[in-house]
């Protein structure tokens, strides 16, 4: 089956999930091969100062524990790729935890921020748009106003391009209504 | 075959929209270097590796397939000035080069963003390894016209460096690209404690967690304000900004008194090619505003002679 289609399957059941999830986790990255010898937490910058452990979110996964996409932990990580470089067995943490978020999205546990992010980038096409401040400077140093980018287009009346970024890129789960979730709670 | 000496410059998103005066400067150098610059139009982010990646690692391909195709359309290798769209782009070239699997799935959903087909037949540079090795620091002695006499604390960031087996540029754990290359500039990089970890704006977490960055990055601003150097010199542009906007919220909310100024090493060779110091950027930016680079101008070795 094509990468393409099981991105967009639909999971009947919860044991559909965990099934997939496992198989992919098991074919993209090397996460068997860990031994538990902590290299990652040791070298990991932001475990230093924040709740990251990653030793423990690996172990997690490997015992079959899916609250780990439930974690905010997971997203605590900077991709500085010190685990990664320094994995003795070759199990490519940082690419696990992208493996982790991945699955966390698909489950609708993205921050607000990062919402937001995605956003911009179909409105804009960056992930940062520009602002009349930058706009002015851009002038003052003899660039163009506004750089060659899908954006530049879309002012100027042309906007398929990011039409299309829209309609067929990071298209997340929508965002659970908080009302609904205090009516289910209500009823508990 | 690719041009030679032309390159089609991504720009990315954080250097035309908040640093311009880095796309300024990489210009200026590269374009006295004998490099033509093209322009690839309709570029979008990268996306960028952090957060594009962590939501869906497949149309982050595929949206940064997109813009690898039109550098392929201009039929010249990439350059880039920033370590996120340099980790991005470079990986996925590599890496769609290398996976006909992955090629091929990606190229069928290209067709949905239009006439777009991967085809593998450029390479994605960055600015610090064109200059560091193609350029290097025997090359560019000859387009100097200042030299300066400064003291930098130089911050690599992640992405340039590591992952070291899909970059293939040098040793993450004790790099001196950038060292080597700016001593003829009359740099002085002085060392400094955890020199290569992240400045905390990366993988997302600036976005998702400020405080988390914030706390990392003053950790890293207490090992830089020990050696005291005259300016941060980095080679990417989201670390630039995390120097820049850190250095103010760590003086705003956390009691100290940084102003050290953070310069992108475009702008740095930019000055010591010859441009004007108002078009090196340093009034827009928040840090160093009164920092004037000065430096010696250098007499070349034909014209004493005269």
């Amino acid at each position: 089956m094509s990468e393409t289609k099981e991105e967009h399957r639909e999971y009947k059941t919860d044991e559909d999930f965990d099934r997939a999830f496992f198989k992919d986790i098991e074919r993209k990255t090397n996460i068997w091969q860990c031994i538990q010898c902590g290299t990652c937490t040791a070298s990991c910058e932001s475990g230093r100062w924040t709740a990251l452990k990653t030793r423990s979110i690996i172990r997690k996964v490997c015992l079959g524990d899916l609250t780990v996409l439930k974690d905010p932990d997971i997203w605590l990580c900077t991709t500085c790729y010190n685990c990664y470089e320094r994995c003795p067995r070759d199990v490519r943490p940082t690419d696990v935890i992208m493996e982790l978020r991945n699955y966390a999205t698909k489950l609708g546990n993205i921050s607000p921020n990062h919402r937001a992010v995605v956003g911009y980038l179909q409105k804009f096409g960056h992930a940062v748009p520009i602002n009349d401040e930058v706009r002015k400077r851009r002038v003052e140093l003899g660039l163009e106003e506004l750089p060659p980018t899908a954006f530049k287009f879309k002012q100027e009346g042309d906007d398929k391009d990011l039409k299309k970024f829209e309609e067929h890129l990071f298209d997340l789960p929508p965002v659970e209504d908080k009302e609904e979730k205090k009516e289910k709670k209500e009823e508990k | 075959m690719v041009k030679e000496k032309t390159f089609a410059f991504f720009l990315g998103c954080l250097m035309p929209n908040r640093y311009p005066a880095i796309e300024k400067s990489t210009n200026y150098v590269m374009e006295k270097l004998g490099y033509e610059m093209l322009d690839m139009e309709r570029a979008t982010c990268c996306p960028a590796p952090g957060v594009f990646r962590s939501f869906n690692k497949v149309d982050w391909m595929v949206a940064g397939a997109r813009n690898l195709c039109i550098a392929e359309q201009l039929d010249a290798d990439i350059l880039t000035v920033c370590n996120g769209c340099f980790g991005t782009l470079q990986e996925i070239n590599k890496h769609l080069k290398e996976n006909e699997e992955h090629r091929e799935m990606v190229n069928e959903k290209l067709k949905l963003l239009g006439d777009y087909e991967f085809q593998g037949t450029i390479d994605v540079r960055h600015v610090a390894e064109v200059l560091g090795y193609e350029i290097g620091p025997w090359g560019i002695e000859d387009h100097i016209i200042r030299k300066l006499n400064v003291k930098a604390a130089i911050h690599y960031g992640c992405h340039f460096l590591k992952p070291t087996r899909i970059r293939e540029i040098e040793s993450s754990e004790g790099p001196t690209i950038v060292e080597d290359f700016v001593e003829v500039l009359g740099i002085e990089s002085v060392r400094f404690k955890e020199q290569l970890t992240c400045c905390g704006a990366g993988g997302g977490l600036k976005a998702y967690s400020g405080d988390a960055s914030m706390t990392i990055f003053g950790e890293k601003m207490k090992n830089i304000d020990n050696v005291k150097p005259d300016i941060i010199l980095d080679i990417c542009p989201f670390c630039h900004l995390q120097y820049e906007t850190g250095q103010d919220y760590l003086n705003k909310n956390k009691g100290c008194n940084y102003d050290y100024p953070v310069i992108h090493l475009s702008q740095l060779v930019a000055y010591c090619m010859g441009m004007d110091q108002e078009f090196v950027g340093l009034q827009y930016q928040l840090m160093g505003r009164d920092f004037i680079f000065g430096g010696e101008d250098v007499i070349k070795e034909e014209e004493e002679a005269v």
